[in-house]
């Protein structure tokens, strides 16, 4: 622990000399009588103050959490000498809010004893938080010595994202090879029905459509489409966070794609994740619930990381992006790069769809006339941005203040519409 | 100048209001420095007093001791309480009574010594010997604190 004087010792010593000083000078003993308590205080205060053994420990409940949800810290003092005033500091970081107590307490303990404070804490975004720094004030009975120390004990809280409400996913134009949930437009063995046929040899008795066989007056089967999974691959731009008005698209882009995952993979799709930006961030796609812990703790350390040098989706390795896979890109449409890194994948027959985190809230234009001009300009190049994208059929929708479940299905439009000009 | 002069009286005014805007501005701003040069400005006050008058020894010092030190006590309590800590009901009320202890005490001790000065009535060589250790001792304390607070000792 760090001893030092409080500026209560120092302006006491000054006072007592200055007056000490001046009842020599002046030959007036009532100013040693002035002086005197003061040099009395620093005598007792600087003789009787002794150093106390304090510790602390600062323990978490979990190790997780939901982004908004409270969770208690526990924090533990003890000292083996008396402490008139302990102040203790809980040092938190950016992002997570007390709710509950206090983050500052001042205590009085007695020798050899022990105090627990329970701090109810709320992450108010997702991320990775280091919690367990406490630091500590020990003042004596006189307030003129004061003993300072910082505890840094290594706990994580994992705030997860909150998830958002998704009833229905976008259905990518392939399916993959196992069982799922998603209908294949392939026929083959499955429940939803499909279409009839003439029966061949090796058809199977059950699947003889005995009413229309006697309207032919011939055999005739139904045809099936089979459910099969799916893979699909969450591409998040993390090259740009446009931050504004509380908000950040960083932020939101990995919510929805937390939020996607969860889904997809409920309906046992495989799914993957590349957080394409400075650092370059990855994970094969897989299925259950291991994938989404993994998944989600992947997209918490998503952050943006600047860097000027050109990336394209060579960096990729290729089995991150399987054939067939909906690649579902999440971006405020800011960095070029991941624009481009996108026209290659769809030039590379991937299914490509983008859900643009809406920037345009975030961006203030500003006051002067040429500001105001180049503001309507950034709008027309996103317009054109987003133009380009479509003509490469890629479905992009804005997702603004609307529900993202909205936003899914104005992709989804969009892709039956252009199956059907394709068609 | 007189005690009662008119001049006296406007500067010392002056000079209390100028320690009274040093103390708030202390309080105010979280200066902790500015705290002792309002107490000295009060004390100095009082010896311009002192020096002027012609009473052989008064007996009001201890009350202008015991406030003075109230004054500082306070202040730097004050100071303390900046930040908001979450801590017992009762810490502010035993605070409180500790800081009108010690302002009592601060009474008591310097009325004693004030009463031993009036016993002793030793105007002499062998007062001023003692008052000048006294004025150098406490210099050598400053320093020495000075000094200790520069050398943080880890535990």
């Amino acid at each position: 622990m760090t001893r030092t004087g409080s500026p209560r010792l120092i302006g006491y010593a000054s006072l007592a000399a200055v007056g000490l000083v001046a009842a020599l000078a002046l030959r007036r003993p009532e100013l040693a009588v002035l002086a005197a308590p003061f040099a009395l205080l620093l005598a007792i205060g600087t003789r009787t103050a002794r150093e106390p053994r304090i510790s602390v420990e600062f323990v978490l409940p979990a190790e997780r959490a939901l982004e908004g949800t409270e969770v208690e810290a526990v924090v533990g003092v003890h000292t083996d000498r008396a402490v008139d005033r302990l102040e203790l500091l809980l040092e938190l970081p950016r992002g997570v809010d007390v709710v509950a107590g206090s983050r500052t307490h001042a205590l009085r303990l007695r020798p050899d004893e022990s105090c627990e404070l329970r701090v109810g804490l709320r992450c108010a975004r997702w991320g990775v938080f280091d919690l367990g720094r406490v630091g500590i004030r020990a003042r004596d009975a006189l307030r003129l010595v004061t003993w300072e120390a910082r505890f840094e004990h290594s706990q994580r809280l994992k705030a997860y994202p909150s998830p958002l409400t998704i009833q229905r996913l976008l259905a990518p134009l392939e399916t993959q090879a196992l069982a799922g949930s998603e209908v294949a437009r392939a026929k083959g063995e499955g429940v939803e029905y499909a279409d009839i046929r003439d029966f061949v040899p090796g058809d199977r008795v059950r699947a003889i459509n005995w009413r229309a066989s006697a309207r032919r007056q011939g055999l005739v089967v139904n045809e099936r489409h089979p459910e099969r999974n799916t893979d699909v691959v969450l591409f998040v731009d993390s090259f740009t966070d446009v931050r504004g008005y509380g908000r950040s698209s960083l932020e939101e882009a990995v919510r929805a794609a937390a939020s996607l995952a969860t889904r997809y993979l409920e309906r046992r799709d495989r799914v993957g994740l590349v957080g394409f930006g400075g650092v370059l961030r990855w994970l094969q796609p897989g299925m259950g619930a291991t994938q989404r812990y993994r998944l989600i703790e992947t997209m918490l350390e998503t952050g943006v990381e600047p860097t000027y040098t050109w990336r394209d989706v060579n960096l990729i390795p290729a089995r991150i992006l399987p054939a067939k896979s909906l690649v579902l890109g999440l971006t405020p449409l800011v960095d070029q790069r991941f624009i481009t890194a996108l026209g290659d994948l769809r030039a590379r027959r991937y299914d490509v769809a983008v859900i643009e985190v809406d920037a345009v809230p975030l961006v203030e234009s500003g006051r002067s006339e040429i500001d105001k001009l180049a503001y309507r300009l950034w709008l027309l190049e996103r317009e054109v941005l987003r133009a380009g994208l479509v003509a490469l059929g890629i479905g992009v929708a804005t997702w603004g203040d609307a529900e993202l479940e909205t936003v899914l299905e104005e992709v989804r439009t969009y892709r039956r519409y252009s199956r059907l000009a394709g068609a | 100048m007189t005690r009662g002069d008119d001049a006296f009286q406007e500067a010392g005014a002056r000079i209390g209001a100028v320690a009274l805007v040093a103390l708030v501005a202390g309080v105010v701003l979280g200066w902790a420095p500015l705290i002792p040069v309002a107490a000295a400005l009060a004390g100095g006050l009082y010896a311009a007093e002192l020096a002027i008058g012609d009473a052989p020894l008064d007996v009001a010092s201890p009350a202008v001791a015991a406030g003075l030190l109230l004054c500082t006590e306070l202040a730097y309590w004050s100071l303390e309480e900046r930040t908001r800590w979450r801590g017992h009901a009762g810490d502010g009320l035993r605070r409180a009574a500790f800081v009108a202890f010690l302002g009592v005490a601060a009474f008591l001790v310097a009325t004693v010594l004030l009463a031993l000065v009036d016993a002793l009535r030793a105007r002499g060589l062998a007062l001023d010997l003692l008052g000048a250790a006294a004025a150098v001792a406490a210099i050598a304390t400053v320093l020495v604190i000075a000094r200790a607070q520069r050398q943080p000792n880890s535990g």
